[in-house]
């Protein structure tokens, strides 16, 4: 017996390839919505990953540092490295801005990190070129996604920073390129206004007889100073030494400390359950119905395919074919088609994926659920297509 | 057999289909969370760390006077403005005497009384001198009674008193005289040393009260740094040491500098160690004071040590280390860290040795699971 | 095989109900013994293809008696059931227009038919390039449908309605688009088919070259079939 449905392929080729390649892009289309989902969940994972941190420490009855503002005492990790189970406790300060460079301005979150070394929570994991930062002020590490270059100058603020390392993967939840720096610029980035600013809220303060009494020359210059100095940071981030319960540690911080705390698994709750969700859930609504119009495709092409070969089917029918052999051919070309434009929508998925702006991440969970829901519509799509066929009355060969 | 025209098509389409399979392939195996990482490797050299400890300073004076009236007063007229150069003992100005010269005519007037006071008691003291010498000698002739001689010399002697008394008056009119000439000299806003006029903080007709500065003088040839480190890494250092200064003003001409001190007292809040650093030479033109400027201070070097990047440090489970690799086979090893420059080369005490191969960058987290593979840079690889 | 011949008793048909019905058979009358080749002629609108859409299965009629050879196929209202192995292996079809599968090449269009019959492909193929030599379409076994010309697929056809030597050959117009020599050709196979398989073929035809060659003919009109005698002449 031959395969009738692989002769109807090669006889009209040109017309399945392009069936194909169409389809497949939709499908391509699908599986890269898919991607975008999960790497906005990834991104959110990763910034909690890279921050090399057991509990977030914050301001208290906030859901900081991420989802909510948080501003703490710059020498509260002090107290929180007394606390059994602590073997770190490090100063963070986050900023979403835009940072100057040359002409143009760029989106970056502001990370400032705590002195120390490369193993200190806060600071990036792992670097793809240049070093860490080794000076106390005006050096930064950048991540790639921001355009920096090694050696560049940026503008924070009113100061200028030397890139002097390159990261990949650093993103806020939001996909916003981080920008690391030393933690003292960092909160006088946070805080400090323009000139401009300053310079009214100094006329203002010298104008005030409370804060520049006749008899004391030297108070104003006190109050002026402490406005100008910020002593906060927005969260402490604490790894905790082996054997220790997270969850433990984060209660004795709360009780005793007045402050929140935070596990691992809570923030990743606040940030995927809360800080995303929104987004999260749009672009799943939007994949359903992306989803659900490919598989209407999908089964117009099949049921229109089969609806062009009607004269042969009842050509078939008449001259005695089984309608096994029939509803097989139906079959076949529907799995083969679905199967080209799987395998052209995962190439097309895996090659636009690194054009999108944020972060496209295909997992082969993802894939492996495309193909048999691919493989599921087109069966379902060939039963509508096959039953047409067999319904088809073979007096119709007979015209006349 | 099937026919030729057949044949072809069907050679040709699955000619046409390799490819596209094999890309499929290599498509599935190659991206996602299968792939593997690239890494570039780096080499633990034995390396002289030149330590250096970097700090951002401000450039103050060392002596800076700020020169004000001792009383509230009126300011009467000031002499110099902001960029005048002044010597010692200048006047600068003067605040309003007040009534200090009526009060001066005042005294003027009392202390002449004085003067005719003593005058008049002198005289007295001159006439009761003679009077008392006398009757002396006529007791002594039997002229006249003891009581008579007596009285004569206990009036020589209240004429006395009264001259002391009269002198007294006198000094006391010209100690207070002296006074009013003192304050009328605090008037006058004078320069303790030689320096340049850097604030002019009042004008003629300004109310002051005590202590309040009207001029700021400062003596250029003081020009130091404040330069503030962070507390870590700071142990060595230790006045005499080499400094780099760069203004922020002269962007990328540093200067030659030696640290004077380090101060004893740290600030406990911004936990840093405070050093003063002088400019060797002073630089022409002067900075500004107030200046902002960043120091690079080169601490004593020490002998070759083993050192690794420090893009090479890697944390797991909250501690510092490397990822080794042993062939293709790589470990995680903790490390302890020692002295670090500010090239980025970190000093390794224990943990690796010289010639060990560690990871350096890699495009994402490492475990012990993932495949690495070795390229040799990773900047044109794709984020 | 043993040939089986066809009977037709009493054959009626009619179209819708009621006041619209068309009685498009009225009484048709036919035997067509194993071996022989009978026409069937009559004009347009005389039932014709109603006659062979019921001879072949296709359609249902509305009363009398089909029996092949022994079995009875049809009989007031009763049907048999396996209608495809009738069609396939009892029954063989030429129809007017060829109908060939456009994505099979002809010999596969030809040799298809055994092959659903279960036949190995080879002994498939051979067959079916002996009968397409025999047809003088040999030469473009190779070829797609589209490429012939109406003759050539015309007698590719004809190839096909022959191949698994059914016992009953129905073939309407085949000789229509053809000219005289190659129609003479086609009748003669039919008749060297019908002599060696003992095979009955009822060829529905209005073309003058080949009714004289008929022994026996059957005369439609208005749904009523008359027999007569033909000249039964090869020239």
């Amino acid at each position: 017996m031959i395969s009738l449905a692989g002769r109807d392929i090669l006889h009209s080729w040109g017309k399945f390839v392009f069936t194909g390649v169409g389809l497949g892009l939709l499908i391509g289309v699908t599986l890269t919505m898919a991607g975008v989902y999960r790497g906005m969940v990834a991104d959110a994972r990763a910034l909690l990953d890279n921050s090399g941190a057991d509990l977030w420490v914050v301001q208290q009855d906030t859901l900081g540092p991420y989802a909510e503002s948080s501003s703490i005492h710059d020498d509260s990790y002090r107290s929180l490295l007394t606390l059994p189970g602590v073997a770190g406790a490090a100063n963070v300060t986050y900023l979403t801005m835009q940072v100057g460079r040359g002409e143009s301005d760029v989106r970056v979150m502001v990370v400032g990190l705590a002195n120390g070394d490369p193993s200190t929570p806060g600071w990036p994991p792992y670097l793809i070129a240049g070093r860490h930062i080794t000076r106390g002020h005006y050096e930064a590490v950048a991540d790639v996604s921001s355009g920096f270059a090694l050696g560049e100058r940026i503008t924070i603020r009113r100061h200028q920073y030397t890139v002097v390392g390159l990261t990949r993967r650093m993103v806020s939840s939001s996909g916003d390129p981080m920008v690391f720096i030393p933690l003292k610029d960092a909160q006088q980035a946070q805080f400090l206004k323009d000139n401009d600013a300053i310079w009214q809220n100094r006329r203002r303060t010298l104008a005030n007889p409370a804060l520049n009494p006749p008899g004391a020359p030297r108070l104003a210059e006190a109050v002026l100073a402490s406005q100008t100095t910020n002593m906060s940071v927005n969260a402490v981030l604490v790894t905790l030494a082996r054997g220790h319960d997270p969850s433990t540690v984060a209660g004795d911080i709360r009780r005793w400390k007045r402050l929140a705390a935070y596990t691992r698994e809570q923030m990743e709750g606040i940030l995927i359950g809360k800080l995303i969700a929104s987004s999260a859930r749009q672009i799943a609504m939007f994949l359903v119905i992306l989803a659900a119009v490919s598989a209407a495709i999908v089964a117009f092409i099949i049921y229109t395919l089969t609806l062009d070969k009607i004269r042969e089917i009842a050509v078939l029918k008449l001259i005695g074919t089984r309608n096994r052999t029939i509803a097989t051919m139906i079959l076949q070309q529907a799995l083969a088609l679905g199967l080209t434009g799987f395998v052209v929508g995962k190439i097309t998925a895996t090659f636009a994926a690194p054009l999108f702006p944020k972060y496209v991440l295909l997992i082969p969970m993802d894939t492996l659920r495309a193909v048999v829901a691919v493989a599921a519509i087109c069966v379902l799509a060939s039963v509508s297509a096959i039953r047409m066929a067999l319904k088809v009355d073979p007096a119709e060969a007979i015209g006349g | 057999m099937s026919a030729p025209s057949l044949r072809h098509r069907a050679l040709a389409l699955t000619a046409a289909l390799v490819p596209v399979l094999a890309l499929f392939a290599y498509v599935a195996v190659n991206s996602g969370p299968m792939a593997p990482i690239a890494v570039t490797i780096a080499q633990a050299e034995s390396r002289i760390i030149a330590p250096s400890l970097f700090g951002i300073a401000t450039v103050e004076a060392r002596h800076r006077y700020r020169i004000g009236p001792t009383a509230p007063g009126r300011l009467d007229s000031l002499l110099v403005d902001v960029g005048d150069k002044v010597t010692a003992g200048q006047l600068l100005g003067t605040m309003a005497p007040v009534d200090l010269g009526n009060r001066a005519l005042a005294l003027d007037a009392a202390t002449q009384r004085g003067e005719a006071v003593v005058r008049e008691a002198e005289a007295r003291h001159h006439q009761a001198g003679d009077r008392a010498r006398r009757y002396s000698r006529l007791f002594e002739l039997g002229s006249i009674s003891e009581e008579q001689a007596n009285a004569a010399r206990d009036d020589f002697r209240a004429a006395t008193a009264a001259l002391a008394a009269a002198r007294a008056g006198l000094a006391s009119n010209k100690a207070d005289r002296e006074a009013l000439a003192a304050q009328q000299n605090h008037l006058n806003l004078i320069t303790p040393a030689a320096g340049l006029v850097v604030s002019r903080n009042a004008d003629p007709g300004t109310t002051l009260v005590a202590g309040e500065a009207v001029v700021e003088v400062v003596d250029t040839g003081s020009l130091w740094l404040n330069a503030r480190f962070d507390q870590r890494g700071s142990a060595s250092l230790a006045s005499a040491q080499e400094v780099t200064i760069e203004l922020r003003s002269r962007g990328k001409r540093p200067l030659p500098g030696k640290v004077l001190w380090v101060e004893p007292v740290a600030d406990t809040v911004t936990e840093e160690i405070q050093a003063k650093i002088l400019f060797d030479p002073l630089p022409d033109p002067l900075p500004a004071i107030g200046e902002l400027a960043e120091v690079s201070v080169s601490l004593p070097a020490g002998k070759a040590v083993v050192a690794i990047p420090n893009s090479a440090i890697r944390r797991q489970d909250g501690v510092a280390g490397v990822w080794k690799m042993s062939g293709s086979h790589h470990e995680f090893v903790p490390i302890t860290l020692g002295m670090a420059d500010l090239d980025g080369w970190v000093e390794v005490l224990e943990g690796v040795v010289e010639g060990d191969k560690v990871v350096h960058y890699s495009e994402g987290q490492i475990t012990a699971g993932r495949r690495l593979k070795v390229v040799d840079s990773l900047v044109d690889a794709r984020p | 095989m043993t040939g089986t011949g066809i009977r037709i008793e009493g054959l009626r048909k009619r179209y819708g109900k009621g006041d619209t019905a068309v009685d498009a058979l009225k009484q048709v009358d036919m035997a067509v013994a194993p071996g022989e080749v009978v026409g069937l002629i009559g004009p347009s609108g005389s039932g014709k293809s109603t006659l062979l859409k019921c001879l072949g299965a296709v359609i249902e009629p509305s009363g009398g008696r089909m029996v092949l050879g022994d079995q009875v196929i049809y009989d007031n209202g009763w049907r048999i059931r396996d209608l495809r192995d009738l069609r396939r292996d009892k029954i063989g079809f030429v129809f007017q227009a060829p109908y060939l599968i456009p994505f099979l090449d002809v010999l596969d269009n030809v040799a298809l038919l055994p092959m659903l019959a279960g036949v190995k492909n080879r002994e498939a193929r051979t067959r079916a390039r002996a009968l397409l030599d025999a047809l003088d379409v040999g030469h473009r076994v190779a070829a797609m449908p589209r490429q012939l010309s109406g003759g050539e697929q015309q007698r590719v056809a004809i190839a096909r309605g022959l191949i698994n030597c059914p016992p009953v050959i129905l073939a309407d117009e085949p000789t229509a688009p053809l000219d005289s020599e190659r129609a003479m050709a086609v009748i003669r196979i039919l008749n060297d088919m019908a002599k060696s398989q003992n095979t009955a073929i009822i060829v529905v035809t209005h073309d003058e070259k080949i009714i004289p060659t008929f022994k026996r003919l059957y005369h439609i009109r208005d749904g009523v079939t008359h027999e007569e005698l033909g000249a039964g002449r090869f020239p």
